[in-house]
């Protein structure tokens, strides 16, 4: 992919054990690709956790999912959608050199990303106070099953490890903005914003199968 | 290689548009009462329908090298023998762990 365009080539990012730019973004993006192969690898273990115990109690999971908002879940669903389709956005702004856009765009899926997590405290602090707590310290009485601290434990670790995903993914985005103000980014780099926005992708992707499976069921 | 694959604005409205219908299809199915198993079917389908999308418009793989494609295949294929083998135990049991 030669460089046509009337602006000289900026290499400043290129590592010298490179031979050129294209050859240094391929490699960070098949690097980003295994560490998100261990990703999927690491909620996968819940995952395996919520499958065991839901053909261990199948009436379990019906009775205590209804603790849940569906309406909560399904807007939030949307939110990550929502940033999601931003972060595209801000990768396209990269490509094309519209360091500003690039900006707006990562301050929007910012603000996305904080209305997930304000959803999710109030789902959380409502549950607390009910007593739905993980593990030996569940409380509830509401939900007719002796196992029922079983599912919330499954939902709080799900949720929870996602949920630090989520914080995680708003560090390296402000953490972009400030580099993108900096004016390291440009057409010819931006790498740091592509692999962000694949972790991101993939943090949306894992809530795409967390909302039905706790949420959905009844 | 096609490592910079740059998307046109209406393309990715066109797919967030997408994944907005299918969420709110997954809710809707709820509203009908689908005896299960199938209920589980419908929805797993309709998420694994919506993260095929993500991750070749969103995340680039229908463009990209098709070693990370791989790689996500594998990654999945792994997924899935964790799960089979894990229920190959457990569901095949007496008696669940009485303390679990």
């Amino acid at each position: 992919m030669s460089q046509t365009s009337s602006t000289e080539e900026k290499l400043d990012h290129l590592k010298h054990y490179f031979v050129d730019s294209d050859q240094q973004f391929e490699a960070s993006k098949m690097g980003m690709w295994v560490f998100l192969v261990t990703e999927i690898l690491f909620f996968g273990g819940l995952f395996v956790a919520y499958i065991v115990y839901r053909s261990w109690y199948p009436e379990l999971y019906l009775l205590a999912s209804e603790e849940l908002d569906t309406f909560w879940g399904a807007v939030n669903t949307a939110v990550l959608i929502g940033s999601s389709l931003t972060v595209a956005m801000a990768i396209r702004s990269a490509q094309l050199n519209q360091i500003k856009g690039l900006i707006i765009n990562l301050w929007i899926t910012i603000g996305l990303a904080c209305t997930f997590m304000v959803i999710k405290y109030f789902e959380y602090s409502e549950k607390f106070a009910k007593g739905i707590l993980p593990g030996s310290a569940y409380s509830y009485e509401g939900v007719e099953h002796e196992k029922a601290n079983i599912f919330f434990s499954i939902y709080y670790m799900m949720t929870g490890l996602h949920g630090i995903h989520v914080l995680i993914g708003i560090g390296l985005m402000v953490w972009l903005v400030f580099k993108a103000k900096k004016k390291v980014f440009h057409s010819g780099y931006y790498t740091p914003v592509e692999i962000t926005g694949l972790y991101w992708h993939l943090v949306d992707v894992i809530w795409i199968f967390l909302f039905p499976l706790l949420y959905l069921i009844d | 290689m096609s490592g910079h694959h740059i998307s046109s604005a209406k393309f990715l409205w066109g797919v967030a548009i997408a994944l907005f219908i299918l969420t709110f299809l997954t809710v809707a199915v709820t509203w009908i009462h689908i005896p299960g198993p199938w209920n589980v079917v419908v929805a797993i389908a309709i998420a694994v329908v919506k993260a095929l999308i993500v991750s070749a418009f969103f995340m680039n793989l229908y463009w990209d090298s098709k070693f990370n494609v791989l790689l996500f295949v594998m990654s999945i294929a792994f997924f899935l023998l964790m799960i089979g083998i894990t229920l190959l135990d457990t569901l095949y049991r007496t008696d669940p762990l009485p303390s679990f």
